[in-house]
């Protein structure tokens, strides 16, 4: 099998974007801000792709449906704007915490959720992510409460020197891509290590991987740990972005988009999260403008692409393309 | 080192100085097509239907500028944006607005915390903002910029006009039912505060959560306390139901009912009965034609536009706010955002209610109040729903100290 020459320019294409998963998705990234209606938008895909990616590293590669996330989002988000609104702190620095609070959250709520299983560990996911959003809700000295923080603003990034405009939206979004990648090769490195493998090993047979000698409780740890911290990086980038944080980021809502995105987008495979982020946004973003019945098309098209694409959109190409 | 080099290298250093300079990307947006004002309001959601008078509002004020010639033959176009009640999506619509269609100013948003948003991606950018929805928290210095404007009124002087009405002619033990988020913390500040002066004492502050539907747990403990006054600062649906269901425990026999803002559209929606001898402030009503010249005009107008309908607070709202930017603009004799805003704040305005002008430290629009008390007997038509009681002058002592704001007076 190996470097046995493939038998159709289709394999070989699909070979070759799997093997280089990580600078294919770049390479699309870079584009992408051309390709869409507005340059917002194209951010806002690239945090919310990043979002679905870090979620589903839980849910398509561990096999566990969290209905939380929101909470890893918002926290990342509020951390972020908190310390540069309150403290001052530099945007590169606060990154970092909105990091550092997301996966101290996902540490103590994964310690809680993680011997529970199926609906169960849907349910107290859910649970705990709605504590997590009235614990911000309440604490309006620090962030806003229901009017949100404001004020998280970058004008200029200074690079040793070299002084970008962040306002400008293509320097914003390029700025954005390259924390966006640095997290996207971590994940594929992380998959496709050991530790990967056992992860994927929990979702097909827990007691298979226990008995393989594996401490399966803790696997399933760090890995809501890692998805957690993901996640609070595209909150982080989504503070910068919108230069606000909204209380809804970390509503049940948004945890509940983020299953969709990775559903639409084919859960368990690289790129797929990203996918289903990309159509969702864009399609809500053009209904939007055109009709005011947007929700029926996302509607719509979503109930297509479950009754007749399972696998997701990109689940989905890939078998067209395998089967080739 | 030659001398045209160093020519040369001035020459590069300029024009990199000059393409990344803001101003440059305003004088450029200003020389170029119409002149676009990006509205994002809440279309869809809970809200829609006062989202709707706000457009009609605004394209009517559009329509005008631009049957007057516009700006020295330059029109004006309206994009209107769905907010979804969103601040993240209000956002994000805003940076759209701003960098892909170069609107020259934004308007609009009908919730405090979507304002804010909008506000903060607008000023950050120096794009001057006119929100049209009540918040107290926009006019405070943290919030605020040189591009922040503020055509709705606060809460301040919505709850100070109407509770300076009520306290002395109906008693001075107040009781409060209130919706558990910004606007209704900060309308019950607002009557606490008018209170004051009268010595009105709070027997109770009930919080709910927004959007309740049942309220009985509620009202016997408000019952038992016998109030003077029960003010209702919750908005839309909850306010239609809180009010109802009051109502039904018979609470209306010995207290009186007071909101904060009494608007057309809830009153419309839940019918005279469940509002009679409501009392509550207003940004506008259209029976303020009988007194009021320029409310006359503005009605007329509307009506003519819009097949008879009479507007409402919203659609006054983004009628004065457009109109307002749009005047200062031609003012200006340009749509600069500096030399608009500078226009802004010396314009003295009469577009629909009587005298306006923006007070120069937070940009708030000092404005006539209205008092008005729903009615259910004596109605011309079926849009004569209100009596106005009492209208407040526009009068800046009402409104919080600029230091108090945090501004430098």
């Amino acid at each position: 099998m190996e470097g046995a020459p493939s038998r159709t320019p289709y394999r070989l294409i699909a070979t070759q974007v799997s093997r280089h998963r990580v600078a294919a998705v770049i390479a699309f990234l870079v584009v992408l801000p051309w390709l869409t209606p507005s340059h917002a938008l194209a951010a806002n895909i690239l945090i919310f792709g990043l979002y679905a990616v870090g979620f589903n590293l839980l849910f398509g590669y561990t096999g566990l449906l969290s209905f939380g996330h929101a909470a890893f989002l918002g926290s990342g988000s509020y951390a972020t704007g908190v310390v540069m609104v309150h403290y001052g702190w530099p945007w590169w620095l606060a990154i970092p915490a909105g990091i550092t609070l997301a996966a101290l959250i996902g540490l103590c709520m994964g310690y809680l959720v993680i011997r529970s299983r199926g609906i169960y560990f849907a349910m107290v996911t859910l649970a705990l992510g709605q504590c997590v959003y009235f614990a911000f809700y309440k604490a309006e000295a620090i962030t806003g409460g229901e009017n949100g923080l404001r004020g998280v603003n970058v004008e200029t990034i200074d690079l040793l020197g070299w002084k970008l405009d962040f306002q400008d939206p293509i320097t914003k979004y390029f700025v954005m891509l390259v924390f966006v990648a640095a997290a996207l090769w971590f994940v594929s490195r992380l998959l496709a290590s050991p530790f990967g493998a056992v992860l994927e090993s929990v979702r097909e047979n827990e007691k298979r991987a226990a008995a393989c000698g594996y401490d399966v409780a803790r696997t399933k740890l760090l890995a809501f740990v890692i998805s957690a911290a993901i996640c609070g990086l595209a909150g982080a980038l989504r503070a910068l972005h919108l230069s606000i944080v909204p209380i809804d980021s970390l509503h049940y809502l948004t945890s509940g988009q983020v299953v969709m995105m990775s559903l639409l987008g084919g859960m368990g495979t690289f790129f797929g999260p990203f996918v289903g982020a990309a159509t969702i946004l864009w399609v809500e973003d053009v209904a939007t403008i055109l009709t005011k019945s947007w929700q029926l098309v996302v509607g719509v098209i979503f109930i297509i692409f479950v009754l007749f694409f399972p696998r997701g959109i990109w689940g989905s190409f890939l078998h067209w393309l395998g089967r080739r | 080192m030659s001398e045209t080099n160093i020519r040369r290298r001035k020459l590069l250093l300029s024009a990199a100085a000059a393409a990344t300079t803001p101003f440059w990307i305003n004088s450029v947006r200003a020389q170029e097509g119409p002149i676009r004002i990006g509205y994002p309001v809440p279309l869809t959601g809970p809200y829609a239907a006062e989202a709707k008078d706000q457009v009609q509002g605004a394209e009517l004020a559009i329509m005008e500028f631009n049957e007057s010639g516009g700006l020295n033959g330059r029109k004006c176009e309206l994009l209107v944006r769905d907010t979804k009640l969103s601040p993240g999506e209000a956002a994000t619509r805003t940076l759209e607005l701003i960098e892909k269609d170069k609107a020259n100013f934004i308007v609009g948003s009908l919730s405090s915390s979507v304002q804010l948003a909008v506000n903060n991606v607008a000023k950050e950018r120096r794009i001057i903002y006119s929100s049209i929805s009540q918040s107290d928290t926009i006019n405070e210095v943290k919030d605020w910029s040189p591009y922040t404007f503020h055509e709705a009124m606060n809460p301040t002087m919505t709850a100070g006009a109407v509770g300076r009405y009520v306290f002395p002619k109906y008693g001075k033990r107040i009781a409060f039912l209130t919706a558990d988020y910004a606007y209704g913390h900060e309308m019950v500040k607002g009557f606490q505060r008018a209170g004051k002066p009268f010595g009105v004492e709070t027997l109770i502050d009930i919080r709910h959560p927004i959007g309740a539907s049942d309220y009985s747990t509620f009202l016997p403990r408000i019952m038992s306390l016998k109030p003077d006054i029960l003010f209702f600062c919750n908005f839309g649906r909850d306010l239609i139901s809180s009010i109802k269901q009051a109502g039904d425990f018979g609470l209306k026999n010995n207290t009186r009912f007071v909101t904060p803002q009494l608007t057309l559209t809830a009153r419309l929606a839940g019918g005279s009965d469940v509002f009679d001898g409501v009392i509550g402030g207003a940004t506008y009503y259209w029976r303020l034609e009988d007194t009021v010249p320029s409310a006359k005009a503005f009605n007329d107008k509307y009506r003519k536009a819009y097949a008879g309908a009479v507007p409402s607070d919203f659609s006054a709202l983004g009628y004065s706010s457009v109109r307002a930017i749009l005047t200062a603009a031609r003012n200006a004799g340009s749509t600069d955002s500096d030399k608009v805003s500078t226009a802004l704040r010396q314009l003295k305005y009469d577009f629909t209610k009587g005298p306006e002008y923006y007070r120069n430290c937070d940009h708030q629009a000092v404005q006539s109040v209205l008092v008005i008390e729903s009615k259910s007997k004596n109605m011309k038509d079926k849009n004569d729903v209100f009596d106005i009681v009492a209208i407040e002058k526009p009068d800046e002592s009402h409104l919080r100290s600029c230091q108090e704001l945090g501004h430098k007076a």
